[in-house]
């Protein structure tokens, strides 16, 4: 029993730890130290968007496609094959895509950063950057961050136009119960830009909540090349527990009392 | 300059053909390793049965709970108050926690929890070159080490399978709770719409989900290399091709299972 309860007692340690990690990483953002490495913070975004745009989008895009799928055949059960747009909608704007895109983050953002952070810790690089006169956190932490919020909106939105397209694909082209034109008229009228708008802030909280574990995970990694491996897999750990508190909270919070829906008055 | 254009587009292709290539290999030599006696691997079966079963039920737990009170619940709730139907919850939670939330959350769970920690054990034992010296002593490493956790793994995702589905239909009951309804009629539109076939099709598919997780992390840890950062790096590529090639399954077995069964689709 003692064994079973050790993971949720070390968690509650390590939140403290983590929450001042993350609160001096945002004070660098906010308060404009990390623009001394402005350049840094280009050279990460550019980064961010050649090695991970594609497979964070790869899986939006599958995802998108069970979404149409499950959609389709639920309305065509409950008799009303031509309202399939109502679940696509739905579940691709509202649930299932922020949750693909916070996913893939943690898999391949977050675990990268760590043990990339890792990898520099235990070769004694980041003592190193201390020891020249530059503040390693900043450097390597606050610029990330900062690369991250500027690139990470508009590679969900397109990744989100992406799950459209491939729930389109699904209900439309393969299983063809509702034509075009009237899956297309119901798919948008069942969303307006304020859905849009919560989803995408949904999936910015999730993607920094990734970035900064990320981080503390990799800055503080310790005992060599095996402790990066244990310190890559907790990363993993604790980001999809914080996905799926975020998404719901979320959804608590933004659709919780109000549909939003078309219907009624 | 053509070649050369040539080359930096299909040298990534190839290299990710190769790759399949090898963990179909692996997954062959697996399952003749484990078929063909002697059977050696029964104690590591075991503590590799508990490990991963004591790392993932607690994220497991808050994760499924989550995402069933919010998507399937929440949002669905949301829906049937428009038409003041909210006893059919029960019949959405069918579709939404048995057959896709239910192995899918598992499976992320289980490859984000339980396959990163393999990658990374194996990755280290294969930089310290622990791997080798195994087979210097005429140790099996597939037989010995891949066996155990491929068998573990599949037996435990199959299983946290229905433990997700018990916490997916309890956040289905917070939501309906949080709306201020009875729950007789969500039990009774559950049970009237859930068919074994549901089921068996779900723990089916998360056992495979439990197969290819294993195949994956396996392979990516013991082809390790580069040093420190190699291990942190093979953790990363086995979570991400873990998560497509999951995305990409439930995705092939989805329209499988609904194409063939169309039994599953009434309404009741």
């Amino acid at each position: 029993m003692n064994e079973l309860l050790a993971l949720p007692r070390e968690w509650l340690a390590a939140t403290g730890e983590i929450g001042r990690f993350m609160g001096t990483v945002v004070g660098d953002v906010w308060g404009g130290r990390v623009l001394h490495f402005f350049g840094e913070t280009l050279r990460q975004a550019g980064i961010l968007i050649v090695s991970s745009t594609l497979v964070v989008w790869a899986l939006m895009f599958i995802l998108g496609l069970v979404c149409g799928t499950e959609g389709a055949y639920f309305l065509e059960a409950n008799g009303a094959p031509a309202y399939a747009g109502v679940f696509a909608a739905w579940c691709d704007l509202r649930e299932i895509i922020p949750y693909a895109f916070g996913y893939m983050m943690a898999a391949k953002v977050g675990t990268g950063i760590v043990a990339e952070l890792g990898a520099m810790r235990i070769s004694d690089e980041i003592d190193a950057l201390e020891v020249m006169g530059i503040d390693s956190m900043t450097f390597l932490c606050a610029t990330r961050l900062l690369a991250a919020w500027i690139v990470l909106p508009f590679v969900y939105m397109a990744g989100m136009g992406g799950a459209f397209l491939a729930s389109y694909i699904a209900v439309v082209q393969q299983v063809g119960f509702v034509s075009s034109g009237g899956y297309l008229l119901i798919f948008w009228e069942f969303q307006n830009p304020p859905d849009f708008l919560y989803s995408l802030i949904k999936a910015m909280v999730m993607a920094t909540a990734i970035v900064l574990v990320g981080c503390y995970y990799g800055y503080n990694a310790s005992g060599g090349p095996v402790g990066v491996g244990t310190a890559t897999a907790k990363s993993m750990v604790l980001n999809l527990v914080l996905v799926h508190l975020i998404g719901m909270l979320g959804t608590q919070i933004f659709w919780g009392g109000n549909p939003n829906a078309p219907i009624g008055g | 300059m053509v070649r050369n254009v040539a080359e930096r587009a299909f040298l990534p292709a190839r290299s990710l053909l190769e790759e399949i290539g090898d963990m179909m290999i692996l997954t062959g030599r697996t399952i003749t390793a484990a078929l063909r006696p002697p059977y050696p691997y029964g104690g590591e079966f075991v503590s590799q049965f508990l490990f991963a079963l004591r790392l993932c039920w607690f994220p497991l737990l808050l994760s499924t709970v989550a995402l069933n009170y919010a998507a399937p619940g929440l949002q669905a709730a949301n829906f049937l108050t428009l038409f003041g139907a909210l006893d059919r919850l029960g019949g959405i939670f069918v579709l939404a926690a048995i057959r896709e939330i239910g192995p899918n959350v598992t499976a992320i769970v289980l490859a984000g929890v339980a396959g990163t920690a393999i990658t990374a054990d194996l990755g280290a034992r294969k930089i310290r070159e622990e791997l080798d010296a195994l087979q210097v002593l005429g140790v099996d490493p597939v037989k010995n080490l891949v066996v155990p956790r491929f068998l573990a793994l599949m037996l435990v995702t199959g299983l946290f399978d229905i433990y997700a589905v018990l916490f997916g239909l309890f956040g289905g009951l917070l939501a309906e709770k949080v709306e201020g309804q009875p729950l007789g009629p969500f039990w009774n539109t559950l049970f009237a719409n859930a068919s074994t076939t549901d089921l068996w099709g779900s723990v089916l598919k998360c056992t495979i989900f439990g197969a290819i997780i294993a195949i994956v992390c396996c392979y990516k840890g013991m082809t390790a290399s580069g040093g420190a950062e190699g291990v942190g790096r093979a953790v990363n590529q086995a979570v991400v091709v873990a998560f497509l090639a999951i995305g990409a399954f439930n995705y092939t077995f989805t329209q499988m299972l609904l194409a063939t069964h169309p039994n599953l689709l009434v309404i009741k």
